[in-house]
């Protein structure tokens, strides 16, 4: 029953995606779009390299990394900051607190709808594509699963931070500036854009205490690495799981010191 | 009747930035800033039994969604007591949210892309309403109005009157024990305002919902409530029935006459006659605002039929709009 509470959300939320199919296709063509210049970015790189393989990736290694990146980001962007921003300005949000259920889920569950529509109509079909297109680059064995549990954990860490920077809305009252700053900060440090491989090694050993590179190079890694060793599989879903529950406390205590400033100073 | 709603001596303040003029005034205000206090809601007093309808009454500004806004506890008051059903609101605002229902009248609960019935759905499972319930609210619904027509309808394409009474009966959905309606009517035409506050009425009546209303349509207030409470400037001026509102003042009734003559000389002369009331005049019309209880309309008229000629007269009852009016602009204590 109480679960039911939740999945009617993700059930409106796949719903409410699907009325605007127009969307998917602009989606679609934009990534195509982002990957060509993507492709001759790297192409040129490597052209301009006397190695084939740099830092220990061919050119056929990182633009299936890309690709996939870029699936995984249409997967789990949920645009929450636009979302929480945009409540706060029209004073919509005044009727999402007055549900019975607490803020942080309820925006979770509502765009969780959105994540499991784009996984059937835009992850999926790339993944496929790219299995076939490189002739099993990618192995299927036991590190889809593995894979699998790392997105969950990655798409939780993405949706607190995203849910901090949305609180931050409620104090600066401008959304535009601050979803940038966001989306370039995370998308850099967490290997979305560029693989960690070619990052410097002082910035490698600092993005290693970050929560970011949880969230695209952790489970591409995963997933790239055909046979992964235990130890390496566990390490990695554990840093997973510990960023997971820090970001969540801190994103629950932070929008929760943040509401009492709007029930005490209004809004 | 149990009293449902408890506020003793609420206060709301307000701390808020003091912008300073012009350019430089811009640049002086990143670095330092002073604050002053406003008290948007000043020490309220009110208690509301289980299945009124109470109408809240105020200019712009006057705190009207501020109170409001502590009652279903979006709003922490800085100082008094709030009791609702219970329950102390702003403390466990996800469990209190299910005792009441909100409609803000400018702003939708419902999902946009997706038929009203999607909607219900929806709020049905988040609200842990039960299938006879929700069947049992339903068929109330379909006695009350053609709801069928509107079900299957995503709510983008209703009109404001439609999308506004799909919203209160969003509301009512999950059987609130309140429900807060802010300026439900507004910007609706005279037909759905009837069908509106006729469904509000019938919903009350099922129910035994308690109702709290704002609104600036006088209308409203007429329709519905039995009483109401006008608050300005964070005070509460006045908080009983409509009734006793118009003997507020004691008992005002308008006179307008027509003489023969220029109408401006005579308007100058009655006012210095009667010079306890206020005179007006329009291009055809001499009104005399006469206190009743001063001075019997019979005699006013007996007394300017000796020194005029009287062409055509009117008496007309002060309405609940002029007498709110005279309290807005008075602002009387």
């Amino acid at each position: 029953m109480k679960l039911k509470k939740y999945l009617t959300l993700t059930r409106a939320g796949i719903m409410e995606t699907f009325q605007f199919r127009l969307s998917f296709i602009v989606m679609i063509i934009g990534n195509l779009l982002y990957l060509i210049v993507m492709y001759f970015v790297w192409s040129a790189i490597y052209a301009s390299s006397n190695n084939d393989i740099i830092n220990g990736m061919a050119f056929t290694d990182t633009l299936i990394y890309l690709v996939l990146a870029t699936a995984q980001f249409n997967l789990m962007e949920m645009y929450i900051v636009w979302e929480i921003g945009n409540n706060i300005r029209s004073g919509r949000i005044v009727l999402d607190l007055l549900k019975p259920i607490e803020y942080r889920k309820y925006i979770f569950w509502l765009f969780s709808g959105g994540v499991v529509s784009h996984f059937l109509m835009t992850f999926l079909p790339t993944f496929i594509a790219v299995a076939i297109a490189t002739h099993g680059a990618i192995s299927m064995g036991i590190n889809l699963l593995y894979y699998l549990l790392s997105v969950v954990m990655a798409i939780s860490i993405n949706y607190s931070i995203e849910f901090i920077v949305g609180t931050i809305c409620l104090y600066t009252e401008s959304i535009w500036g601050i979803n940038i700053m966001k989306q370039v900060i995370v998308l850099l440090l967490s290997g979305a854009t560029i693989p960690i491989a070619f990052f410097p090694e002082p910035l490698k050993a600092i993005i290693n205490y970050l929560p970011f590179q949880s969230i695209y190079n952790a489970p591409l890694s995963l997933l790239l690495d055909g046979t992964p060793a235990a130890e390496t599989v566990l390490s990695t879903l554990g840093t997973q799981l510990i960023w997971c529950i820090i970001m969540m406390v801190i994103s629950k205590v932070f929008w929760k010191v943040s509401l009492r400033q709007i029930t005490v100073n209004g809004g | 009747m149990s009293e449902i709603i408890k506020l003793k001596n609420v206060s709301k303040e307000y701390k808020s930035v003091n912008h300073r003029e012009g350019f430089i005034g811009c640049l002086k205000d990143v670095f330092s800033r002073d604050f002053k206090i406003i008290k948007a809601v000043d020490s309220i007093s009110l208690n509301i039994s289980q299945g009124e309808i109470v109408g809240l009454l105020g200019p712009n500004g006057a705190g009207k969604s501020t109170t409001i806004k502590i009652m279903t506890g979006i709003l922490k008051p800085t100082s008094g007591k709030i009791c609702v059903d219970g329950s102390i609101p702003y403390l466990n605002r996800t469990k209190y949210s299910q005792k009441i229902g909100v409609v803000f009248g400018q702003r939708s609960q419902l999902w946009w892309a997706l038929p009203l019935v999607e909607s219900f759905k929806i709020l049905k499972d988040i609200y842990q309403v039960t299938d006879e319930k929700y069947e049992e609210i339903m068929k109330l619904y379909r006695s009350l109005l053609d709801i069928d027509a509107l079900l299957h309808k995503p709510v983008r394409q209703m009109s404001l009157g439609q999308r506004t009474l799909s919203d209160i009966l969003a509301a009512f959905l999950h059987d609130p024990k309140i429900v807060f309606l802010d300026e439900p009517t507004i910007g609706l035409d005279v037909s759905m305002k009837a069908k509106i506050r006729t469904l509000i009425h019938a919903l009350n009546k099922e129910k035994n919902t308690t109702v709290i209303l704002t609104t600036h349509d006088i209308g409203d207030v007429d329709a519905l409530c039995k009483r109401i409470i006008i608050i300005d400037e964070g005070k509460m001026l006045y908080d009983n029935d409509i009734e006793h509102l118009k003997g507020f003042f004691g008992s005002y009734r308008t006179l307008k006459l027509r003489f023969d003559g220029n109408i401006q000389e005579q308007a100058t002369h009655i006012q210095e006659v009667l010079s306890d009331f206020s005179v007006s005049v329009d291009d055809e019309w001499i009104s005399i605002l006469v206190d009743d209880e001063k001075e019997n309309v019979i005699d006013i008229i007996g007394l300017l039929q000796n020194s005029y000629n009287i062409k055509d007269m009117q008496i007309e009852e002060i309405s609940t709009e002029e007498v709110i009016k005279k309290i807005y602009e008075e602002r009387l204590q």
